[in-house]
């Protein structure tokens, strides 16, 4: 299971088996050439120009070596930093793209794209708590305790939602709960990872700024598989910040505000103008 | 008239030879010992090349250490979510706290199933809504590493209870005609009273013997025989208008120091419009923290109490024969003309366990008729009912082997008794003995049978701490181990097998319906209050007897007194970091306890000094090594020594709790039938050693002598209300001013003359904002990390030369000296971050990583410090703090910040710091925020007392006031207008947002002070 955006021991397999294989290519063509010199040395009337006379070096031995060796060291430092590059966002928190598998193969695309499940049905704490909240098995059982896909698996229960089932102890078989099962929590992968220095609050954004979960999450209704869709970065939240204005007329709490901008002629203020950018509206 | 008091906080400042302690840096640094490293000389240990290996390797090091991969998260959601819990939103309960007797009302706040911060419970009539430093402690003991996780038998850990219970009744059974004997605390839960009868009746060869940690039966007894009635009554601060104390620490300690502290402080509030004010004398031998908050302090022993008592007694009319005796200046006709006048409207009391000295307290009461207004008998408090006869006797059973079983609920005599020690050598005889320990304590090693009760966050309970008022627990938290509530243990002993999922639930809810309360309400409320007819106290006691039992008792030249640390307490809950940490509102001395003695004393009777080692001798038992620390205000001929330290840590583990202290309790002894804490003859100190520093916060963070107190009398505010505030100062700005009217403006207003210094803001600080703990070594390198400080100052009159370091005053040269010592008079000053609104800590800050906001919070930004402390060189208040280490993972700090079960404590809304780093007081910015959020989400406006900081809530007194100045109907903007408010170093033009209200005292401005020389 491929658990980050670039996994090490993976990407370190494919490094050792590209220098076996350079060694390989290198020694085999050593042996072929001493093969060939030995034909040619017996006889050199047979003697056809190589491959590499024959095709190669008519185009190459043109080319500037100096210019070949930059193009071939700027490649690599382009490939290399580019790698890099990634590799040390993720080191530091940025794992944007990071699509772990998770121990069930959910399908929002399914759930909240095809039929149309609003999040908040399963994401039910976003609108007062800080956490979105994966949801527990129970709110899965509400559809899958007869949702079972029995059509497709030749009249067993679907693998994938036998998972939930076994969590919770049910029996599908029966339709009834099994008594004084061992629950086993589901174990999801956490894709979006703030740090401990930032603070979060799904609520102020969802229930008192009514953005879209899209906003931030992408379009979580066509993926397969979640990935995360914006870098969670300092500066995408700052941007944000200041290009979204405050719900200043339907929300008592800016009753003040909202008079002192009818006092000056404005209409619109943005979350920075606000504070929103000041330090311990985060961190703290 | 100027505010002519000198005021100073430790004896380093006005002596030039004790100022070692001063000579440090700022943040006690000692410099980098750049010397050594860059050396090449060959005797050093370490030179440029070895420089150069280091670098490299650590350059490496650090190269290799980034290539971790990313850790993978998870997120593990309920199976089946309970109702109502919702990740990311805390839950409160109402419960009561258990580490007091006096079942006090609390609120637990539970975030994700684990309760992380207790406060009071402001609805209850038992609370007022603080708790004291100890209580916010306390929420430590569910985490502790030291609590048993299983029962234990015969040195076994034994998972399954069937197996417990079976030795136990196997055991019970084996006891036959010796009988059981069941020992507790003062029994204030009917369910546990419910329990021992039921367990009575199964084996009737049961005795139930009280065994209380500290003994209040000197006043048991005298009220036995002045009224008839063993108990301890209410005493009512709230209506006394002169309180006079011998010796009690009311406010600290002494029988139910919280709410008498919340009590006390209602009638020592004056304002312009009423301007009443209870007048309080203190008469002590030691200093206590009651002490500085009285008007008129008196040291004197507490030997010659009972006689000043007597003396008391017949200028008020009583006639008694006793030889006469007066405090310094006639101060007891003072005292007694202030009691006459205030007859009905008075409290007299005593700390002495002394029945006779008791006796005298209640016929001045009775006599003054404060029985029925002040004192009422008819209410009791059950918070102690301990008699020494019948543990004696036990105690004596138990060394002649005439008891079958023995079952130790919840006490630890081998520690607690004075005779601990022949105590668990008695156990040995006893048949089995059997402990509801939730830890490996003193007396629970004797044990062969541990079956660890729940805490008291895990479990139900119903307590009566005072008559007809009912508390009532719930558990907060799923039990953390493989515990059982000790009234389910005993109901199962009992042969009543109880059953259910709850049963001690079902237990609480029966009862609660039979006291006719609504069961639901009762448990969302946590108390429910039954009248209580009130009684006719008739006093009946023998005056005269009592009288000439004093007259004819005898004192020496020296004695001792045992006393408690409000942060301590008795020492039963003393594995508790918090409590240590936590500098002694008095001594400012965190960890240790010590012996005090007077500065004149230690310089002509023991010829000491501050630091020396000295041996304790007494005719009870000896203490072979305890540090000296010199005490202001102290009586000449008067020692004292902590009790609650010399516990033993079980488990392996290396902090500053391991062998912390000495035990004073083999000192304690009996008379009259009550355990004396005062060994009045035959005590010699004898120097054993010298050059102990004390972990004492007192002179860190100095302010070099600037004027940041104002204090005045009360009858210059009821003339003047703006006394010492009078002149504005004049203020050339360098600052470009924001403008903070629009939005909200944070402020906060602390009265001086309602804080009382018991440092229970200080540890609700620790605990909401996850203040490390750092240990006594560090502090003693002024590294302590909290947040909020409160500062002490000892004054005395001197002539208006203000106190600085550059001006101290040589006691050598001063003559005059030794009555400054023992005539000081104090004052609390708790200090954190003033939030100035032109903080000149922002401005020195490279990185911009402190930073104002708009609502004026000095905001401090972690991840952008670098650690260059000019900030906290920069800030007047010195409140400022830098993290030396990374308290979360290093192993040196061994507190709960580096267990995974002391970790649950942890705020989860509040980031833990790591090395490197400035942090600060922060005004709780995450209530704020949260309540901000909470206001937004439900379409309103922010309401007065929406916001709360964690200081505010804790405090007892309600001496400290938070919220937005921009409202103008708020009690803070009220408040900054009060004239008794003032800006602490106005003139410095940082415009604080912090205001302290000038500290009255009701007393005369008094002639001596005019008179001593200048």
């Amino acid at each position: 299971m491929s658990n980050t955006f670039y996994s090490n021991s993976t990407f370190l397999a494919i490094l050792v088996l590209v220098v076996v294989l350079i060694l390989i290519t290198g020694l085999l063509y050593a042996i072929q050439r001493q093969v060939a010199k030995m034909v040619m040395a017996k006889h050199p009337e047979d003697s056809e120009p190589s491959y590499y006379n024959r095709v190669i070096k008519p185009v190459v031995s043109d080319w500037n070596p100096t210019i070949v060796t930059l193009v071939v060291i700027g490649a690599l430092v382009v490939i290399l930093g580019a790698w890099g590059y990634g590799y040390g966002m993720n080191e530091v928190g940025v794992q944007q793209g990071y699509s772990p598998d998770q121990p069930i193969n959910y399908s929002h695309k399914l759930h909240a794209g095809d039929l149309k499940i609003d999040c908040q049905y399963c994401h039910s704490t976003a609108s007062y708590s800080k956490h979105a909240s994966i949801p527990s098995a129970n709110t899965c059982m509400n559809c899958h305790k007869g949702v079972q896909l029995r059509d497709r698996y030749d009249g067993e229960v679907s693998p994938e939602i036998q998972k939930i089932y076994d969590a919770i102890g049910f029996d599908a078989d029966n339709g009834v709960y099994i008594e004084d099962y061992p629950q086993k929590p589901i174990k999801w992968v956490r894709i979006h990872n703030l740090p401990d220095l930032a603070y979060f609050n799904h609520s102020q954004h969802v229930s008192v700024a009514g953005l879209e979960c899209q906003t931030c999450h992408g379009p979580i209704e066509e993926m397969e598989k979640v990935y995360q869709f914006s870098t969670l970065q300092m500066g995408w939240c700052i941007n944000c910040h200041r290009e979204r204005g405050i719900d200043v007329e339907n929300n008592d709490y800016y009753e003040d505000l909202h008079k002192d901008m009818k006092a000056q002629g404005k209409h619109w203020v943005s979350v920075a103008e606000n504070g929103g950018l000041e330090c311990s509206k985060c961190h703290y | 008239m100027t505010n002519s008091n000198q005021y100073w906080k430790g004896l380093e400042e006005i002596e030039t030879s004790l100022s070692s302690t001063t000579n440090q840096g700022e943040f006690g640094d000692e410099g980098l010992p750049l010397d050594e490293v860059f050396s090449d000389s060959e005797g050093l240990s370490s030179n440029r090349r070895d420089f150069l290996k280091y670098f490299g390797f650590s350059v490496s090091a650090v190269a290799l250490a980034a290539c971790n991969k990313a850790p993978v998260k998870y997120a593990v959601p309920y199976v089946e979510k309970p109702e109502n819990v919702t990740p990311g939103v805390p839950l409160y309960y109402a419960t009561n706290c258990g580490i007091y007797n006096e079942g006090y009302p609390i609120v637990a706040k539970v975030r994700e199933g684990r309760p992380i911060k207790l406060d009071g419970n402001e609805k209850s009539p038992l609370a007022s809504g603080g708790l004291s430093a100890a209580g916010q402690a306390s929420i430590l003991s569910l985490y502790d590493v030291h609590r048993l996780p299983n029962p234990v038998i015969d040195g076994e850990e034994q998972e399954d209870w069937a197996e417990v219970d079976k030795a136990v009744k196997a055991a019970l059974k084996a006891a036959g005609s010796k009988g059981v004997r069941i020992v507790t605390r003062t029994v204030s839960s009917p369910l546990l009273q419910n329990a021992i009868n039921k367990f009575k009746e199964a084996y009737p060869n049961t005795e139930h013997v009280v065994y209380d940690p500290i003994s209040y039966s000197g006043i048991l007894s005298a009220n036995e025989q002045s009224f008839g009635k063993r108990v301890i009554p209410n005493y009512r601060f709230d209506k006394a208008e002169v309180v006079v104390s011998f010796g009690a620490d009311f406010l600290g300690t002494w029988v139910s120091p919280t709410r008498f502290a919340a009590d006390y402080v209602q009638l020592r509030r004056p304002t312009e419009e009423d301007s009443t004010m209870s007048r309080h004398y203190q008469i002590e031998g030691l200093m206590s923290m009651t002490g500085t908050n009285a008007d008129y302090r008196y040291p004197m022993n507490d030997s010659k109490h009972g006689l000043l008592l007597a003396n008391l007694y017949n200028k008020l009319g009583g006639s008694v024969s006793v030889p006469s005796m007066d405090l310094p200046a006639n101060a007891l006709e003072k005292i007694a003309a202030d009691l006459r006048s205030a007859k009905g409207k008075s409290l007299v009391v005593s700390n002495s366990n002394d029945v006779n000295v008791q006796v005298m307290v209640n016929a001045i009461n009775d006599i003054l008729g404060n029985y029925g207004s002040t004192i009422d008998m008819g209410t009791s408090l059950n918070i102690s009912a301990y008699d020494e006869a019948a543990f004696n006797n036990f105690a004596s059973d138990a060394g002649k082997g005439n008891i079958g079983a023995a079952i130790m609920i919840g006490v630890n005599p081998v520690y607690h008794h004075a005779k601990g020690g022949a105590l668990a050598e008695a156990l040995k005889n006893v048949g089995t003995v059997i402990s509801t320990s939730m830890n490996m304590d003193e007396t629970t090693e004797s044990a062969s049978i541990v079956a660890p009760d729940d805490h008291w966050l895990e479990s139900w309970d119903v307590k009566e701490p005072m008559s007809g008022q009912y508390t009532f627990s719930q558990p907060v938290i799923s039990k953390v181990f493989n515990t059982r509530s000790v009234i389910h243990s005993l109901h199962t002993w009992a042969g009543n097998d109880l059953t259910g999922d709850q049963p001690v639930m079902d237990l609480a809810k029966a009862y609660v319906s039979d006291l006719g309360a609504p069961w639901k309400q009762s448990i969302h409320d946590g108390f429910y209050s039954k009248p209580v007819a009130s009684e006719a106290a008739s006093f009946v006691a023998n005056v005269s007897a009592a009288a000439s039992s004093i007259a004819s008792g005898s004192s020496s030249d020296v004695e001792l007194v045992l006393y408690q640390k409000v942060g301590v307490l008795d020492g039963t809950w003393s594995l508790n970091p918090w409590c240590h940490e936590l500098p002694d509102p008095v001594t400012k001395v965190a960890y240790d306890n010590y012996v005090t003695v007077a500065k004149r004393d230690a310089d002509e009777v023991f010829n000491l000094e501050n630091g020396d080692f000295v041996k304790v001798t007494t005719p009870n038992g000896t203490i072979d090594r305890l540090p000296v620390l010199i005490q202001p205000g102290q009586a000449r001929g008067t020692i004292g020594v902590a009790l609650g330290y010399g516990r033993k840590v079980n488990k392996q583990e290396s902090n500053d709790l391991v062998d912390l202290g000495k035990n004073a309790y083999p000192l304690t002894s009996e008379s009259n039938g009550s355990t004396s804490y005062l060994v009045s003859s035959g005590i010699s100190l004898e120097k054993v050693g010298s050059g102990y520093t004390f972990a004492q916060t007192q002179t860190h963070w100095s302010i070099e002598g600037r004027d940041t107190i104002r204090e005045a009398t009360l009858s210059e505010y009821e003339t003047n209300p703006k006394v010492r505030n009078e002149h504005a100062p004049h203020i050339v700005s360098l600052w470009n001013e924001h403008d903070y009217s629009k939005g909200h403006h944070w402020g906060m207003a602390i009265d001086l003359n309602a804080c009382n210094g018991c440092g229970s803001c200080v540890v609700s600080c620790s605990i909401e904002n996850n203040v490390p703990i750092v240990g006594r070594d560090e502090i003693r390198r002024r590294r302590e990390m909290h947040w909020i400080r409160i500062d002490r100052y000892y004054s005395f009159n001197s002539g208006g030369e203000a106190l600085t370091k550059e001006k101290a005053i040589d006691s050598k040269v001063d003559g005059g000296e030794y009555d400054h010592y023992e005539k000081v008079s104090t004052m609390h000053v708790p200090v954190m971050c003033q939030h100035c609104d032109n903080a000149p800590c922002e401005t020195v800050c490279p990185v911009l990583a402190t930073t104002h906001s708009t609502e004026g919070l000095n905001q401090m930004t972690y991840n952008r410090c670098i650690g260059t402390k000019y900030c906290g060189n920069n800030c007047p208040y010195k409140v400022r703090r830098f993290n030396w280490f990374r308290y979360n993972l290093n192993s040196k700090y061994n507190y709960h910040f580096n267990s995974e079960l002391g970790r649950m404590v942890l705020n989860p809304d509040v980031t833990v710091r790591s090395r490197g780093v400035m942090e600060k007081c922060s005004f709780c910015v995450q209530n704020i925020q949260m309540a901000k959020l909470k206001a937004k989400r439900e379409n309103r406006k922010l309401a007065e007392g929406d916001v709360s900081t964690a200081c505010q809530r804790s405090c007892p007194t309600n001496a400290i006031v938070f919220g937005d100045r921009n409202d103008p109907n708020s009690r803070i903007a009220q408040l900054f207008n009060n004239n008794r408010s003032y800006k602490m170093l106005e003139e410095t033009d940082v415009k604080p947002s912090v205001v302290y209200m000038t500290k009255i005292r009701n007393k005369e401005l008094e002639q001596e002070t005019t008179t001593s020389h200048s």
